[in-house]
């Protein structure tokens, strides 16, 4: 009786245990997240909070943090999803997930950002998230160019700060120099990739075709590259690269150190090169100022996503990590750690323009941007957009290559992008 | 009856034996090899975007062919892929015939030289790339520095930026990675020469030149056969040099069919036009191999 006694004892202990760590279990997740973030400095220290925060509110629960480089990047994602094996937090460029999306690969987020009540009211660069009227992502970085300059070098060719593109152009071409006469350029006006993939052409270019009023497509999708100012525009992006105002053949890593050490006198780019700047050898001599160019360039740059085929509770819990990211008190960190626009319109900004001395100009870039509509990827060729860059490109390199008229480029760039559609 | 059967150590069995053992190796290779090429075929007959391996099978269709054999893309990149095999084919053969012979030779300080002549061999592929680059960097690269301080030229050579130079970098890059094989191989072949071959052809009158031409070159005919379809194969399917270098640019100067492939695939989302490419690719390579190994038998005298 009494051995029946410590067994039935026991085995209420045993259920209890059992009851006690299963539901532990069953709830204990760990998520796959796939970015190429993931050391980048500040951005990545973001990411890492988010993250943390996450695991705080799923006790037991971990995130797998993996980092794939940018150039495998699109290779690997695409290996993943077709595998049937995706990462459950979906990070993805804005100017792939488009790929992704038309496959079916990405979970419509309209349901969850409904019932979340997450306002996307204001939040730069979110129309780009719009898929076949879905929501198929969640914006993450919506940038406005800033502009960087040698003050020592424009001081001894005796120029002021260009403030439009005429006065950009000529102070190009008067601070690009052979110093030591050994028939070498070592000092350049401006610098600009010309070597890379076709996103990243269109980004170099993409200031001289917006300021001079040209545009891809209209907001209906209809290609409009066969205009006066895209021919402006080309002839402008011609005169830079012909008359090697830029060096060439560089990657964009290359062209910003080239900066950052005193080798290019002007540099119209991203938030990300103050961050060089602060570490190349001329961090003395180089400042910012606003872009000279009218829009300036601004653009999407990366999204979160869910894919569509995890299941219900997998998906809840993403959603979860999505929500803490696009919360005001993460877009709000977003502007400090990552020294960066946040997308978000609620985010205090109080903190960031008082440590970061330059945070006002790309605020304003970001925004005059954001106004214009402007972004790299045009409407209506946003599936075909890998192809329709290198399309540009090679026609861009073709102008240069073989000393063509921009407007015969213009006319054919319009032939083959309405082909693409 | 059945267990005797079945019994291996039987000597009308024994052949079973060694057909079990291969089996896994089989099932191996089966399944790393033979499936992803029957994907691949399968996937060059739909007209499919993104391939996914659970989505259910599009309909049959020769359109990926249709357009691939009507694009001028693609027979531009058999026109760069056929010029850079016969070049970079042509001069690792020079070049490493050349330091095989050389090496082979006696002299102080050949462990050093045979060293040196494998050591490109030994240098990854990305690394050896990244040297590249930089010798031909168009801004402040050591070739154009070298070309203006010789007087070659006035002004500096967009090597990246021009169809034609940056087809003889990519070209030159590939026969520096690529002629240690040769000499590697040659140089086997070489020493498996028996010297007696030599002292007779010498007691004969036979000039350097004869003994190269009648001897050594007959008796390395199979070694260079096999090696010269290697090397075929290695620029055919090489991809990370162009890559790395010129991503198939500038105007598609440098764009190989693996490049084409892998831009189509990964680029442009287009699998199924991206796996007809690669099995034209594979067609081509298994023709090239057998009309090359097909000639080995008859080389030898």
């Amino acid at each position: 009786m009494k051995t029946i006694g410590k067994r039935i004892a026991a085995s209420a202990v045993a259920a209890m245990l059992v009851g006690a760590v299963l539901p532990t279990a069953a709830s204990a997740e760990v998520l796959k997240f796939v970015s190429w973030q993931k050391d980048e400095k500040g951005v990545g220290d973001w990411w890492a909070s988010v993250i943390k925060e996450w695991e705080v509110k799923h006790p037991g629960s971990t995130i797998e943090w993996t980092k794939v480089e940018r150039s495998a990047y699109a290779d690997t994602m695409t290996t993943l999803f077709a595998g049937g094996t995706p990462p459950d937090i979906v990070h993805l460029a804005s100017f792939e997930f488009q790929a992704f999306a038309n496959n079916g690969w990405l979970e419509d987020l309209g349901p969850w950002v409904e019932k979340a009540g997450l306002n996307l009211d204001g939040w730069s660069g979110q129309e780009i998230c719009k898929f076949q009227d879905t929501t198929v992502c969640i914006m993450m970085l919506y940038y406005g160019t800033i502009f960087g300059y040698n003050e020592e070098i424009l001081k001894q060719a005796g120029v002021a700060v260009p403030k439009t593109y005429a006065e950009f152009l000529a102070a190009a071409k008067a601070t690009t120099k052979d110093l030591n006469g050994d028939g070498i350029v070592d000092q350049f006006g401006t610098g600009h990739e010309t070597k890379g993939g076709g996103g990243q052409y269109i980004a170099e270019m993409a200031s001289y075709l917006f300021d001079a009023g040209a545009r891809f497509t209209n907001a209906e999708g209809e290609v409009t590259i066969d205009t006066p100012e895209m021919v402006e525009g080309l002839s402008r992006w011609k005169t830079i690269v012909k008359e090697n105002l830029t060096p060439r053949d560089l990657s964009a890593g290359e062209v910003r150190k080239l900066f950052a050490d005193g080798k290019i006198a002007l540099k119209v780019d991203g938030p990300w090169i103050y961050s060089i700047m602060q570490q190349g050898a001329a961090k003395d001599k180089l400042k910012l100022a606003s872009v000279p160019f009218d829009p300036p360039l601004g653009g999407s740059s990366n999204v979160l996503a869910m894919p569509s085929e995890i299941s219900d509770e997998k998906k809840q819990l993403v959603w979860d990590f999505i929500a803490i990211a696009t919360s005001d008190k993460f877009q709000t960190s977003f502007a400090t750690l990552a020294a960066s626009t946040p997308p978000s319109p609620r985010a205090d900004l109080t903190e960031a323009k008082a440590q970061i001395p330059h945070f006002n100009l790309m605020v304003e870039s970001q925004k005059a941007a954001a106004e214009h509509k402007i972004d790299r990827i045009p409407v209506g060729l946003e599936v075909q957009f890998n192809e329709f860059s290198k399309m540009i490109q090679e026609e861009a390199q073709r102008m240069i290559i073989e000393d063509l008229d921009p407007a015969a480029v213009a006319k054919t760039m319009q032939e083959k992008a309405a082909a693409l559609q | 009856m059945s267990l005797r059967f079945l019994d291996l150590a039987r000597p009308s069995r024994q052949h079973w034996l060694g057909y079990l053992l291969l089996l896994p190796a089989v099932a191996l290779v089966a399944l790393i090899i033979v499936y992803p090429l029957f994907v691949s075929l399968d996937l060059s007959f739909q007209k499919i975007g993104m391939a996914t391996l659970s989505a259910p099978r599009k309909p049959f269709t020769l359109d990926n062919y249709r357009k691939l054999f009507t694009s001028p893309d693609f027979w531009n990149a058999c026109w760069v892929t056929i010029k850079l095999v016969v070049v970079v084919s042509a001069a690792c053969f020079a070049v490493g015939l050349g330091t095989a012979l050389l090496v082979n030779n006696r002299f102080k300080g050949r462990t050093l030289a045979r060293l040196f002549v494998a050591l490109p061999w030994a240098v990854p592929e990305v690394i050896a790339v990244v040297i590249f680059a930089w010798i031909f960097d168009s801004s402040f690269g050591l070739m154009n520095w070298l070309f203006i301080k010789l007087g070659v030229t006035s002004q500096m050579i967009n090597w990246f930026s021009e169809p034609t130079a940056a087809f003889w970098v990519v070209a030159i890059t590939m026969i520096w990675k690529g002629y240690p094989f040769v000499s590697i191989m040659t140089l086997a072949g070489l020493q498996s020469i028996p010297e007696d071959f030599y002292n007779a052809a010498k007691v004969d009158g036979a000039s350097a030149l004869q003994r190269f031409r009648y001897i050594t070159i007959p008796v390395l005919m199979p070694v260079l056969g096999v090696t010269l379809v290697l090397v075929i194969l290695w620029v055919f399917r090489d991809f990370s040099i162009i890559k790395v270098l010129t991503d198939g640019g500038p105007l598609k100067a440098t764009q190989t069919l693996s490049i084409m492939t892998y831009d189509q695939a990964f680029g442009f989302f287009n699998m199924g036009y991206a796996s007809a490419i690669g099995i034209v690719t594979l067609i081509l390579c298994v023709i090239a191999s057998l009309l090359m190994l097909g000639r080995k038998s008859q080389a030898m005298y």
